[in-house]
């Protein structure tokens, strides 16, 4: 009987099922494959086109591969101001905001994995009800004035401080730690941001980058709440420098308005501004690919 | 007599019941040393807020701060509810999500099945790798992308006339634009849903299709009696909290695809609440009492959603998440 096993399994392997499902196969590689065709396109005509001249764009609407390759329109792009006023804002945006994201999110993500201490359900709810239910926007608006951070990069750096999913994924990963190695640190004398610091971050860097990255690619992203709480033409963040650049002067073109910026920025340009936004999240995203499907698996099914 | 020694028992149990627990709070004030920092943040800008939905029955002056204003009980619903382009707001963002999770909910579903019965493992981390990644990026690079591609000078265009067919004006007709939403948010989203439900398929246990197989099941019978009832409890959750933003219509989209050509047929609750709080004369109080009644709608929703499921047999959302809080 045990040998029987291994050559039913092989008869299952060889067998006449196998063309059928062969069938099934290039069924399923088709469309997966067209989906995925259908997310890379729009991707390379957009390359594409930052990368031709404006009479090429024009031209033909099936552009793919431009015929002359030209970097006029990165030169003309970057020749603008508003874009290095957009990296310079994100790039302070990301350096106060993603220390702080980390330091809160690890803190308190360690602190409620502790075994039993009292209310540590009321505080787990404490995070979980932030997910469920939020004041919105006006109240925030109206507490960020009273504390007046309105028009400073602080509205943006404080705003988002801790993102609860992220906080209960690391909660998990941290409960998965065996409890004993911090009993006998604790033993040693170390207290509990020691333990914190030398033994639970070096054992779970994988779930740290994940999660670091998470922040910085919404940092990164970050533009409502700067459009919300920052009226100020030297603080715009680079979502939104690209927005102004690209959105509205295709808006006004589209209403027939006549305005400089609109001949301004060829098609071109804008796809240059578009690529150029896009890059750092591009090189950054196959670190993250590596750890997610990990970091999902521990936090968000059991969340 | 039994009673009163009864009694006294009983007093000196809880008395210490509380002595222990001072004790216990006192010997793991670092956990809440640890805690404390992530708490104040919460209080700052994630509780004061909530309070500050309040606003919905006070007039908000500026110098009284939220918690200083007067109340004034319901007159702020009184003009929300006479506002004709609130309730037109409220039935369009319905509208709008009950499509989403007609045209959006399952597709992540599907692309999780198939991609897991896909044999061509290196393969499949490229298809993953590239649904994966429009999430990544803002819904205003999303836009522009889609705007380049969909305009009359696209690429889709492009083809739909290189296979014969008439130039399509995607991004300036109102008529186009609920489905408009629906595609993009797919090819923003889905691949990254799908993730999700790739987890929970992978936390099914193999011994199950290994009988299957021995059993002679085909492959389409183990993805029906397998893995669909194995990411069930999966679905459901994700159902849940789908309905529980039937509120909220995805702002950053609609904000960022909208044009003046399509900004009525894009009027949802969120749009409408960001044009009276930030573009026409503001008035706080009146937003957020619209901002309340979607909160709340909201949550109703949500744990309505929560009981049919469980009525329905299903697990729900809270009682996993307080087995996390025990472990």
């Amino acid at each position: 009987m045990e040998e029987a096993r291994p050559l039913l399994k092989k008869g299952y392997r060889s067998g006449k099922r196998n063309n059928k499902l062969q069938s099934l196969d290039i069924i399923l590689l088709v469309i997966l494959t067209s989906f995925a065709a259908a997310i890379i396109l729009p991707f390379i005509n957009v390359v594409a086109t930052s990368f031709a001249t404006q009479q090429e764009y024009l031209k033909t609407t099936l552009l793919l591969i431009p015929s002359t390759v030209t970097f006029e329109n990165y030169k003309a792009f970057f020749a603008d101001g508003r874009i290095w006023i957009g990296f310079r804002t994100t790039l302070l945006i990301l350096g106060l905001g993603l220390p702080i994201n980390m330091f809160l999110t690890t803190s308190m993500a360690y602190g409620l994995s502790r075994p039993d201490f009292p209310f540590k359900r009321f505080l787990v709810y404490f995070v979980a009800v932030t997910m469920l239910f939020n004041g919105g926007i006006i109240p925030l608006y109206l507490l960020m004035k009273q504390l007046h951070l309105i028009n400073t990069i602080w509205s943006v750096v404080l705003v988002y401080g801790v993102n609860s999913f992220y906080l209960i994924i690391m909660m998990n990963y941290f409960t998965t730690l065996p409890i004993s190695l911090m009993e006998s640190a604790k033993l040693d004398g170390a207290g509990e941001w020691r333990i914190l610091f030398k033994i639970i971050l070096p054992l779970s860097m994988p779930i740290i980058a994940t999660i670091i990255l998470f922040y910085a690619v919404d940092r990164w992203n970050e533009w409502f709440n700067a459009m919300i709480f920052i009226r100020r033409g030297d603080l715009v963040p680079l979502q939104l420098a690209l927005r102004s650049i690209v959105i509205d002067s295709q808006i006004s073109a589209q209403m027939n308005v006549s305005n400089v910026q609109t001949e301004q920025f060829s098609q071109g340009m804008k796809m240059a501004a578009v690529i150029v936004t896009m890059l750092p999240v591009m090189f950054v995203f196959p670190f993250l690919q590596r750890h997610f499907v990990k970091g999902m698996l521990i936090g968000a099914i059991k969340a | 007599m039994e009673n009163i020694i009864a009694e006294k028992k009983k007093a000196s149990l809880i008395e210490k019941n509380q002595a222990s627990l001072i004790r216990r709070i006192w010997k793991s004030r670092e956990s809440y040393q640890l805690m404390l920092p992530g708490i104040v943040w919460y209080v700052i800008f994630a509780y004061i807020p909530m309070y500050g939905l309040f606003l919905a029955f006070k007039t908000y002056k500026a110098n009284l701060g939220i918690f200083g204003s007067p109340w004034v009980g319901f007159v702020n619903y009184d003009y929300v509810f006479r506002d004709p382009a609130f309730m037109e707001s409220v039935w369009r963002t319905l509208w709008i999500n009950a499509g989403r999770i007609l045209f959006e909910f399952p597709l992540p579903i599907i692309l999780a099945l198939m991609l897991n019965e896909l044999r061509l493992g290196r393969y499949k981390k490229v298809i993953q790798t590239i649904y994966t990644f429009p999430h990544f990026l803002s819904w205003i690079i999303v836009s522009i992308v889609m705007i380049n591609s969909l305009d009359t000078q696209g690429i889709v265009n492009g083809i739909i006339k290189m296979l014969g067919g008439h130039e399509v004006n995607f991004l300036g007709s109102a008529k186009i634009f609920q489905p408009l939403l629906y595609v993009t948010d797919n090819w923003k989203s889905s691949g990254w849903s799908m993730i999700i439900f790739l987890a929970a398929i992978a936390g099914i246990e193999t011994e199950q299709y290994e009988s299957a197989q021995l059993d002679g099941a085909t492959r389409m019978q183990t993805m029906w009696y397998i893995t669909l009832p194995g990411i069930k409890s999966t679905i459901v959750v994700m159902l849940i909290l789908t309905v529980g933003n039937l509120m909220t219509a995805g702002f950053d989209q609609i904000f960022n695809l909208s044009n003046a050509a399509t900004a009525k047929a894009g009027e949802i609750l969120d749009m409408y609440i960001y044009r009276v709080t930030f573009q026409s004369a503001a008035d706080f109080s009146f937003s957020s009492a619209v901002s309340l009644f979607r909160a709340v709608i909201n949550l109703a929703l949500l744990l309505f959603a929560d009981r049919v499921c469980k009525w329905l047999g299903s697990e729900g959302l809270f009682p996993s998440a307080k087995k996390s809080v025990r472990t």
